[in-house]
């Protein structure tokens, strides 16, 4: 009597092992990637003048 | 068991398991709300909610697909079964809270239906990364539903078990579905690799446990008996079958739980009435065997519950010779009483 409902389990089971894995793997994957907030905030650095200041 | 109808048959398990599971519920949504205001004081009261009432869903859905088959691979899991039937109906809620205030927050200030504006604001099918997630986590909610909504044992005598149980089976799907609607949605704003590993984890657990379950319940069916001499089967030896417990073993595909009681031996079909429990897993309680699930109880010389109760299964001749347990494998109609073989030079146990 139960016997079909264990073999339909077991077939589901074997499928979402498949489809599960490579679904979620592929949506990490292949993720957008977010421009990282720099942490260090450089100070603008000027160059110094060449030649002979006024 | 199914002498009448009630809304829910409370018994003091029952209700421990409810206010164990609500205050747990309770517990890590008032956690998840603190912590998130502590640690993201820029997100609004809604956002919290929709994120507690989110992950708690998800978890709690965890928890009710690792239940069947923790309790397969051993027994001392049995109480979380019991009241399965809650656990999924406040894994539905928690979603129902998740999705409601998802759609307040995101869909309902604009010009259209906020149900249309859910399934038709993001068309982007082909993409994964924009995948329209929210349309995944809705239709898993619709299972969840649906399953609900069955849940209680009125849907279940009427449906018939084997029915209940393949519509119940909507949960993987349900699950699949929040699968994708977690890596397509979350994970792909959050890049926070603590939810990639819990997320992981989490598909792992509950895939490995029912391939594991499976696969073991797969090699109890494999060992199947063939008939020899007048049709009767050699089933085990009387030795290997515990006192008031039963061996259980597959005859023409379906399973049968032989029994040991007072020097005696019985065989009944080995799935309850019920919900198809394992009745082989149980044990005989005051004279009855009681399924371990939900304790239904049949008599094993007759396989008919007590009066008043209905319930009835298959019942199976037996014989013993030298000191092993043939059965014939022809199952007599559920109910018929059978006169339990004695066991040669046993001492009746009382």
């Amino acid at each position: 009597m139960i016997q079909p409902l264990r073999k339909t389990h077991r077939r589901i089971f074997l499928a979402l092992a498949l489809l599960l894995p490579a679904l979620f793997l592929s949506g990490i994957a292949f993720r957008h990637s977010w421009p990282a907030p720099s942490k260090t905030q450089k100070s603008a650095v000027y160059a110094a003048p060449s030649g002979t200041t006024p | 068991m199914s002498h009448q109808y009630q809304a829910i048959g409370w018994n003091r398990q029952k209700r421990v398991y409810d206010v164990v599971l609500l205050a747990g519920v309770m517990l890590y949504i008032a956690l998840f709300i603190g912590f998130g205001a502590l640690l993201f004081p820029y997100a609004t009261v809604e956002t919290l909610i929709i994120r507690a009432a989110g992950s708690a869903a998800f978890l709690l859905l965890h928890v009710v697909l690792c239940i069947g088959p923790l309790c397969r691979l051993d027994s001392r899991f049995l109480p979380l079964l019991y009241n399965r039937r809650h656990l999924g109906v406040i894994t539905f809620l928690l979603g129902a809270l998740h999705g409601i205030f998802g759609i307040i927050q995101f869909h309902s200030l604009g010009d259209k239906n906020p149900l249309v504006s859910l399934l038709t604001s993001n068309q982007n099918f082909g993409s994964l990364p924009d995948f329209p997630f929210q349309q995944l986590g809705f239709l898993a909610l619709l299972i969840l539903f649906l399953m609900a909504a069955t849940s209680h044992d009125f849907w279940l005598r009427n449906l018939t078990p084997p029915i209940w149980k393949s519509l119940h089976m909507l949960v993987y799907v349900a699950y699949a579905l929040l699968i994708g609607h977690v890596t397509l949605g979350l994970l792909q704003s959050e890049t926070s690799p603590v939810l990639v590993l819990a997320t992981g984890t989490g598909l792992v657990t509950v895939l490995s446990l029912h391939v594991a379950a499976g696969s073991r319940e797969r090699v109890v069916d494999l060992k199947k008996l063939s008939p020899v001499a007048k049709a009767f089967i050699d089933a085990c030896s009387v030795e290997s079958i515990p006192e008031k417990c039963a061996a259980v073993v597959s005859v023409r595909g379906e399973r049968v739980a032989i029994f040991k009681f007072d020097g005696k031996i019985s065989a009944i079909s080995n799935v309850c009435r019920h919900q198809n429990g394992p009745l082989g897993e149980g044990k005989i309680i005051n004279g009855c065997v009681t399924c371990p699930w939900h304790g239904y109880q049949y008599l094993p010389e007759t396989g008919a519950s007590p009066p008043p109760f209905t319930e009835k299964v298959s019942t199976f001749r037996t014989q013993i010779v030298d000191g092993r347990v043939w059965i014939d494998p022809k199952p007599n109609p559920p109910g018929t009483r059978l006169e339990p073989s004695r066991i040669p030079d046993a001492g009746v146990q009382a």
